[in-house]
């Protein structure tokens, strides 16, 4: 029975090739556009994160209390160890690593600047940051106690100076004194500008002995194992050092987290002005349809057709063309977006990407769970609208209907 | 007789060092210089002219000192500029501002900013033995200038040492006056100039009343101070140096 109606459907489909083509048109750009966007700003919010936390921020933080709103050196905290060391080295802790992060000023022979000095631990850093990955002239620190400083190529510039000369790092140490040192440029990194003028790191040891703090660290940076599952690795940390602050990356870097959140309910606004715009083409020309065969329904209305089988009748016609057009939407979809997979080059927005914390080469992924919801939705939201057509037709008067010419 | 030989030994004895003095060693040239300028106090009116390329101003300002590290900066003219002042007492220093009214604790990070848009920064006004005891020194020449001997020093900073020149090139008269300093970036490139246009008496020693600071990457620009009076090892009020004083002044 449904076998039958199916093949009527796609028959009564193709009578009119150019107006079924035209609702196909529309149906496809629409979920053509709906997916795209998603997979873009997903690319744009998931790259928007992974250069936040990648630069330092990392996943979750440790501070003493007090460092996030006033990083001076005063606020620090002793290396872990006990049942903080417990946690981090646990299967929960992908990779962590101790900095210390003061407010510094650099001196060249002829600018002074203010910058933020990280004293890193290399290995360690290497795991929760690409920084040390972005050095573009010269190398990154080597050991604890490398001597030389990295700083960004940008302020190299602003400061007139280049590798292997001399700078001065001034910072307040733990006495409250001044203490001036001088360090030797090894490298210089490149990456975002902002970052570029605004950090310079040495070993951990070094900035450790020009600060006269010991062993003690101002920031413990880290990923957690799971992706899902941040909020249970923040809580056992919690535990195991509950005098310390331990933030995630959610309220560490809310820029990001908050063009992660728009993305997806951009994706929704659009879904739904798409879909406005698509169930208008539909019912618009499904409706033209329905009364160019107002006899054709009058008819069979007359041979004894209930008018809830004309409703299937209408509504499987509409299933099936907008069936059809997602299924020539999704085709484009790859087709635009699997040429990407590799990366795309944003180099020619650097800037306003910057801006927005953004890295330069976005690297769209295909979620089909997502993809097949919002497919699935407009599928079913197009029948619903499709409705409308189908009553009108099955409220053809066969009397009427079949008067006319 | 016998008197007289041994008032005469000792003339000629004392003549001894007085005619070995104009080859000393370039160090200890420069340790007169930094003692030259000591002082246990001070009180002095200064001017300073601060030129650019489309602009000079002229600010008029008093300062007190006390020790080597305590300081009060007044400035008394223009009318603008009036009543701003800044105080360093050991490592700290604070300015106050007439117009807010408020008296701010200089951050550390603000020590090398620019001081009242001068070609010096707070730490310039502070620093003043790094000369002596961070760098190596080694004496070039001596020229005579209109009759008096004028020494060439050349200082390398000291390995380690948290100097950002690459050297400073000093040129000592043989009064203890420095006449001449160029700082040379580390590729030996002169960086900034200073030079001593006017050596007069003042307080009883020789002293550079007028010096122009030249950063040589800025063609055009310049910062001149003027010592227009000034009295050395005065007593200084305990008052004067306070925060109390730097807000409400009584002088």
């Amino acid at each position: 029975m449904t076998g039958m109606f199916a093949s009527i459907a796609w028959r009564n489909l193709w009578r009119n090739p150019r107006r079924t083509l035209i609702t196909l048109v529309v149906v496809a750009v629409g979920v053509w556009s709906i997916l795209t966007f998603d997979v873009m700003l997903k690319a744009f919010g998931t790259s928007s994160r992974e250069t936040s936390l990648r630069l330092l921020t990392g996943e979750a933080q440790i501070h003493a209390p007090g460092y996030l709103e006033d990083p001076s050196v005063a606020r620090r905290m002793p290396t872990p160890g006990g049942s903080l060391l417990g946690a981090l080295d646990s299967p929960l802790v992908d990779a962590w690593a101790p900095r210390v992060r003061v407010p510094a000023i650099v001196q060249s022979e002829y600018r002074t600047r203010s910058i933020t000095l990280l004293g890193v631990s290399p290995a360690r850093e290497r795991t929760v940051s690409d920084m040390p990955a972005q050095v573009v002239a010269g190398r990154y620190l080597s050991s604890d106690t490398d001597p030389g400083i990295v700083i960004g190529q940008h302020l190299a510039e602003k400061l007139k100076t280049r590798i292997g000369k001399r700078l001065i790092i001034l910072v307040q140490s733990s006495d409250g004194r001044l203490a001036e040192t001088s360090f030797t440029i090894v490298g210089l990194f490149g990456g975002t500008q902002g970052a570029q003028d605004e950090y310079a790191f040495t070993s951990l040891r070094a900035a450790q002995g020009i600060l006269g703090v010991g062993n003690d660290v101002s920031e413990i940076s880290l990923f957690g194992a799971d992706d899902a599952n941040l909020d249970g690795v923040v809580s056992a940390l919690k535990s195991a050092a509950p005098a310390l602050d331990i933030q995630p990356w959610t309220t560490l870097s809310p820029m990001a987290y908050t063009i992660e959140t728009f993305s997806q309910t951009y994706v929704g606004i659009w879904l739904m002005i798409m879909f406005v715009l698509m169930a208008i083409g539909i019912v618009n020309t499904q409706l033209m349809a329905v009364f160019e065969r107002t006899r054709e329904f009058g008819l069979l209305q007359a041979l004894g057709m209930r008018p809830g089988l004309i409703v299937l009748q209408v509504t499987l016609e509409s299933a099936m063309l907008i069936g059809i057009g997602i299924l020539v939407g999704i085709v484009l979809m790859l087709l635009t977006v699997v040429p990407l997979l590799g990366g795309l080059d944003t180099g020619f927005l650097a800037q306003g990407m910057e801006l927005i914390g953004m890295g330069q080469i976005l690297y769209p992924r295909i979620d089909p769970a997502a993809a097949a919801g919002s497919c699935l939705v407009v599928w079913v939201l197009g029948i619903g609208a499709a409705l409308w057509p189908a009553r009108a037709a099955a409220n053809v008067d066969p009397v009427v209907a079949m008067a006319e010419l | 007789m016998r008197a007289g030989l041994t008032i005469l030994m000792l003339l000629v004895l004392s003549a001894v060092p007085a005619m070995a003095a104009p080859a000393p060693d370039a160090t200890s040239i420069l340790r007169r210089v930094s003692e030259n300028y000591r002082s246990s106090s001070s009180q002095a009116t200064l001017a300073m002219t601060i030129h650019r390329p489309a602009w000079e101003r002229r600010m008029q300002l008093k300062s007190w000192t006390r020790g080597e590290y305590d300081a009060l900066v007044r400035f008394i003219a223009p009318a603008k500029d009036a009543g701003n002042a800044t105080l360093k007492l050991g490592r700290e220093t604070w300015v106050f501002n007439p117009r807010l009214n408020q008296v701010i604790k200089l951050p550390a990070s603000m020590l090398s900013q620019s001081w009242m848009g001068s070609d010096f920064s707070y730490n310039d006004l502070a620093r003043s033995n790094e000369l002596v005891d961070q760098f190596n020194h080694r004496l070039l020449g001596a020229e005579q200038v209109r009759g008096r001997t004028v020494w060439t020093i050349e200082a390398k900073p000291k390995p380690g040492a948290p100097v950002v020149w690459g050297k400073v090139n000093v040129k000592v008269r043989d009064d203890y006056v420095v006449t001449e300093q160029v700082f040379f970036d580390q590729d030996m490139k002169p960086a900034r100039r200073m030079q001593t246009d006017e050596i007069a008496p003042l307080g009883g020693r020789p002293y550079p009343v007028t010096m122009t600071m030249y950063p040589l990457d800025m063609p055009g620009q310049w910062t001149r101070v003027q010592t227009t009076a000034g009295q050395f090892n005065v007593s200084v009020p305990a008052w004067l140096l306070t925060l109390s004083n730097l807000q409400n002044p009584r002088q």
